[in-house]
């Protein structure tokens, strides 16, 4: 049994999770829900010693833990099954199901250890999965799969998931919830995190709904729909009018996008949008929202489909070849796919647009630096820190920096962005949604992904919800559209 | 968020280790008989320019994110071969083929490693070996001894200096202008600086990468240039040391490693840093391995600085 | 890769004397097995690194240095030569394995920079001459014909080859070797103890190497101050012929042996056929391409391509 008792946590000063408290029994497969921001993966981070909580207590068993490190949490009988695999494609299925175990011996004893992998894939109905089989051959929902096999094999007390059905397939999806149903039958409680509402009320016992840090109630399954569970994640639900939103039934197509597939993520999407709107695509981890931009962007290698911008045609799979006809793409991780950090922000800012103060591919510091000013004003950035290195800007304003790079340029004709608002805090949020509906207004076709339903329906003219690769519902402008509909849309998973 | 600032220029410990060496060095050399004079400055120079030359082409190798290549000894001597070989068609036309080879030779690399991303060493050490083998067998291994020596006025000096370090100080020049003034320098630094960043942006990564490996193929053909005029004849080993003199020279003026930071002004300092390290203990009478074992501690020292520089904050 | 090379260069090397005219001797086996030895160690060295993630461009400076240790501390006896030898290799290997490890700092350029200090102190130590090592009774010894093939030395490596094949092989030292080289990230929140392996296995590397050049030198009965960077550049290649990645994660020491043999084949075969010396140069050039080309992402790429369209139909998995 697990025990968590007034678990509370702040980042610099700022309350991320206060007096969370729940019980898993035995046996039991816990439910734990929440709209982003409401401080489910930092519960999880205390659950598995990557945060120390400010107090409260975990109890396992009959003794309260102390986890200070992975380690430590694994030795006290918590495995972890995270988003972000930790599973290495040069190495065998079985190998990855042994590797870290500290209860792996140094000596391998080859027999043992195939048999032993064998039988908790054969418990998680992978039969047609062999151990010795690289992990590379594997498509990355079967790599998640031998993730959770992994975490299964560790013979822990504890198995905490975190969205790990997103990615999968349908087929994939029931072979998971077999195993974990048979794992919780030996006894070993479990926390499923997911934003798969249906698939929540199908598998758990209970749910605990957090919101705003906060734990809003601890619910039998049984007592549960879920618009019920919708309602508890939302508290009021953000709710908009037709009226605001700007219809766009009467403009020119500017983009077309047309049979977009990505294997095993996107499996068929098409799209017509317009100037001068903002088109939001509304999905979760794993919907296929971000592989759209991606794709468009020419980023995914094994993209199939056709997209024209303005009648031309944009090669996919060729990201020059996209810039060159008007596309610019911003990544949901600004780190490591988007700013050059140890560089200047006027640099960042002016990264794309060399050729505007370039002669004859010599540039013009006079021109670059009137440039970079203008940019700095637009996207609301302080000119004095046109030469400080952009890393050291705060979260919005990196994010803004980011921005501005696409802006006030002629060639540009989609911006494609992918969680726009990732850290950034709300003044910041509040500008780039200014920024973005500028842009629009300038005559490009914006296209953004998000998580967020605030974000989604302030921002958004034409919403378009996507679930496990492909499109829902697609909200037009003059139709009423609120958050409960949006996440029933983006939640169900397989019922 | 991290709201520590990372400064790529000036701070307090950044100056003060190199500022503390350097007094040491002034305080060494300043007491070194001969050291302060005339002629042994232009030895330092001398010996500087054909390593510097290579090391400035390598720097926009090494800053446009690519690595280091291996099969630059190889290059400067095919090219060296091809110079003597048509010496007898004037000295403008013999330079022309040596620059062209090299330049062709090693932009066919970068595309290589630009267009298809191919790991930079083994395709280097590969080209080595091809490089290498067809050399030999066409030259059949025996040196080429030209006839015409239009090459003499090449190893002239002007100035008391030789011509070399003049274009040493030239192709500084022009690689500094290129890195720090044209597009193509400043989407080196962009690529070098963060690749997968530049890709999503739609930075012609392919592009970058052979305009800075063609720059460098026509360093190291000056290069051997030069060594061919100065030996007056080319054998299959007239390239030397000089793959990875280049490379230390390089990683000596802080230029790092996975690219995105450096410059050819601070590869040239490193250079000439080496070169008057050399010559102190030289004059102090430290034999040649100790000489070398001090270059490689001061590679060290910088690779460990340069390194320590820009991860500082991020930790 | 490792057994199909490996097998193409036998089959080339039994069909020789085709092209020489003279029939196969065993002394050509054991002239081949001799140029094992001399690269065997070595390339297990570079091996090793390259199959957790890094490149130890410093060994030819151990193999350098080792040799000349030999030379100068084991005239009486060669034991203490080794031992010497390889005492300075892992204490070397331990230093730059701590500084790589700690300041989690690229490899190559810290083992070039090793690379060029050990260089020159192997210059100050021997005066930049060769040194002779006049206890000829150990170079008649280390070279003696055994079976008809073999000699101490090159037994000798082939049992450090065993060695490695069974430590990696039987033990979680092996998966955990490739875990880092495949994804170093990924191992760590794994909980693989990554400082640890990266600090061990430069260790490792430094100690082999500099027992590849003791054992160089007693074989020669000389030491050479500087052998050029020509053994780090055969090792490497013995080492990707031998299956080994850059991008890490992938190799074993069996794949490594067959890579050593491959080019030490190469090269008896080349001199019995008393081809051009550039002939080996180019067959090097022409088997690495192939590789360049094997590990080029394009080719990667349209691989995914193919699996991906594949696990795009989710009844492959039941």
């Amino acid at each position: 049994m697990i025990q968590i008792d007034g678990l509370t946590r702040a980042f610099h000063g700022v309350p991320a999770v206060s007096g969370v408290s729940f019980t898993v029994g035995a046996g039991e497969i816990h439910g734990l829900c929440g709209h982003n921001g409401a401080g489910k993966s930092t519960v999880v981070k205390m659950l598995t010693g990557q945060l120390t909580p400010d107090s409260g207590r975990i109890v396992i068993g009959d003794e309260p833990v102390e986890l200070r490190s992975r380690q430590a949490a694994q030795r006290a009988g918590v495995a972890l099954v995270d988003q972000e695999l930790s599973v290495v494609p040069a190495l065998t299925v079985g190998e990855n199901m042994l590797l870290g175990d500290i209860h792996a011996p140094l000596v391998n004893r080859r027999r043992a250890a195939y048999a032993h992998c064998r039988r908790v894939l054969d418990d998680m109905g992978l039969e047609g999965i062999d151990p010795d089989q690289p992990l590379s051959t594997l498509s990355i929902g079967e790599q998640q799969l031998i993730e959770i096999a992994k975490a299964l094999s560790q013979r822990a007390r504890l198995v905490i998931l975190d969205e790990p059905t997103a990615t999968l397939t349908d087929v994939e999806s029931a072979s998971v919830f077999a195993a974990i149903r048979r794992v919780a039958a030996t006894g070993c409680s479990i926390i499923f995190v997911s934003h798969r509402l249906a698939e929540v009320l199908e598998l758990c016992h209970s749910v605990t709904v957090l919101r705003d840090g906060r734990k809003i109630a601890t619910t039998p399954t049984a007592d549960l729909t879920v618009d019920a569970l919708i309602v508890q994640m939302l508290g009021e639900p953000p709710f908009r009018l037709a009226a605001a939103r700007k219809p766009d039934h009467d403009l020119a197509h500017a983009l077309r996008i047309s049979g977009l597939r990505v294997p095993g993520r996107l499996r068929d999407f098409s799209l017509t949008a317009n100037a001068g709107r903002i088109y939001a695509l509304a999905g979760q981890l794993g919907s296929g929202a971000s592989d759209v931009l991606r794709a468009v962007a020419g980023l995914h290698p094994t993209a199939i489909g056709t997209v024209e911008l303005h009648d031309r045609p944009v090669p996919v799979r060729d990201p020059v070849a996209a810039a060159r006809h008007g596309v610019a793409f911003l990544s949901n991780d600004r780190k490591s796919e988007g700013l050059f950090l140890d560089r200047s922000v006027g640099w960042n800012l002016t990264a794309t647009r060399l050729p505007f103060f370039a002669r004859a591919g010599v540039l013009q510091p006079r021109r670059e630096l009137v440039i970079a000013r203008a940019l700095a004003e637009r996207s609301g950035l302080p000119e004095h820190r046109l030469g400080d290195p952009v890393a050291a800007l705060s979260g919005g304003n990196q994010q803004k920096a980011f921005v501005g790079r696409c802006l006030g340029r002629d060639d540009v004709f989609a911006l494609l962005l992918d969680e726009p608002t990732r850290g950034v805090d709300i003044g910041g949020r509040a500008a780039i949604h200014q920024l973005l509906r500028r842009a629009a207004d300038a005559g490009l076709v914006v296209l953004f992904a998000s998580t967020e339903l605030d974000e989604l329906l302030e921002l958004g003219d034409v919403i378009v919800t996507m679930r496990d690769g492909q499109i829902v519902n697609r909200y037009d402008g003059d139709v009423d559209v609120d958050g409960v509909l949006l996440m029933r849309d983006m939640t169900r998973g397989i019922a | 968020m991290t709201a520590v600032p990372v400064r790529s220029g000036i701070s307090a410990v950044g100056l003060v280790v190199p500022l503390a060496g350097l007094a040491v060095l002034v305080g060494l050399a300043g007491t070194t008989h001969r050291f302060l004079s005339l002629d042994n400055a232009r030895a330092i120079l001398a010996s500087t320019a054909f390593v510097g030359i290579t090391a400035i082409g390598a720097t926009l190798v090494m800053i446009a994110g690519s690595g280091v290549s291996l099969a630059t000894s190889q290059t400067a001597t095919v090219t060296a071969m091809f110079f003597l070989s048509t010496q007898q068609y004037g000295l403008v036309t013999a330079v022309t083929v040596a620059v062209l080879t090299g330049v062709a030779l090693t932009a066919l690399q970068g595309a290589v490693i630009g267009y298809w991303h191919a790991n930079p060493i083994v395709l280097t050490i590969a080209a080595g070996f091809a490089i290498g083998g067809a050399t030999t067998w066409f030259s059949g291994g025996t040196p080429v001894n030209p006839e015409v020596r239009e090459f003499d006025v090449l190893n002239s000096t002007v100035l008391g200096l030789p011509v070399a370090v003049y274009v040493l100080l030239g192709v500084t020049v022009l690689a500094h202008l290129t890195l720090h003034r044209t597009t193509a320098g400043r989407q080196m630094y962009l690529v070098g600086s963060n690749r997968t960043a530049a890709r999503a942006a739609g930075l012609p990564v392919g592009r970058v990468t052979v305009i800075a490996w063609a720059f460098f193929g026509a360093c190291i053909a000056l290069t051997g240039v030069f060594l061919a005029s100065f030996n007056t004849s080319a054998t299959v080993t007239l390239g030397g040391t000089l793959t990875l003199d280049a490379i230390a020279a390089v990683l000596v003026g802080g230029t790092a490693i996975t690219g995105g930071r450096g410059s050819a002004l601070q590869t040239l300092g490193g250079a000439v840093l080496i070169a008057v390290i050399s010559d102190v203990l030289l004059l102090r009478g430290y034999s040649t391995g100790v000489q070398i074992l001090v270059k490689g501690i001061l590679v060290l020292a910088a690779v460990v600085a340069v390194h320590l520089r820009a991860t500082r904050g991020r930790r | 890769m490792p057994a199909v090379s490996l097998l193409v260069v036998i089959v080339a090397f039994a069909c020789s004397p085709l092209l020489s005219g003279t029939p196969l001797q065993p002394f050509d086996v054991y002239n081949a097995l001799q140029g094992f030895a001399q690269l065997g160690l070595p390339a297990l060295a570079i091996g090793i690194t390259m199959i957790a993630g890094e490149f130890d461009l410093s060994i030819v400076g151990t193999y350098a240095l080792g040799g000349m240790l030999a030379v100068s501390t084991g005239v009486s006896s060669p034991a203490l030569g080794v031992l010497a030898a390889v005492a300075a290799g892992a204490a070397i290997g331990a230093a730059q394995g701590a500084l790589i490890a700690r300041l989690r700092i690229p490899s190559m350029p810290v083992t070039l920079a090793t690379y060029i200090a050990l260089l020159g102190l192997t210059y100050a130590i021997s005066g930049g001459l060769s040194k002779t090592y006049p206890n000829s009774d150990v170079t008649l010894w280390v070279d003696q014909t055994l079976a008809g093939i073999f000699s101490p030395r090159s037994l000798l490596t082939l049992a450090v080859f065993l060695i490695a094949a069974v430590v990696l092989g039987r033990t979680r030292l092996g998966r955990e070797l490739r875990a880092i080289g495949g994804d170093r990230r990924a191992s760590r929140v794994a909980g693989v103890g990554v400082d640890g392996l990266v600090i061990g296995l430069f260790t490792v590397s430094g100690t082999l190497a500099a027992l590849g050049g003791a054992l160089l030198s007693y074989s020669y009965a000389s030491a050479n101050p500087d052998p050029g960077l020509q053994p780090l550049i055969l090792a490497a290649v013995a080492a990707l012929l031998g299956g080994v990645s850059l991008a890490g994660g992938r190799g074993t020491p069996l794949g490594l042996l067959a890579g050593a043999l491959s080019v030490a084949l190469l090269a008896q075969i080349v001199a019995i056929t008393a081809l051009p010396d550039f002939t080996t140069q180019l067959l090097y050039a022409a088997l690495l391409a192939v590789i360049v080309a094997i590990e080029s992402p394009g080719l990667r790429a349209l691989l995914d391509r193919f699996r991906a369209s594949r696990a795009d139909r989710p009844q492959t998995l039941s």
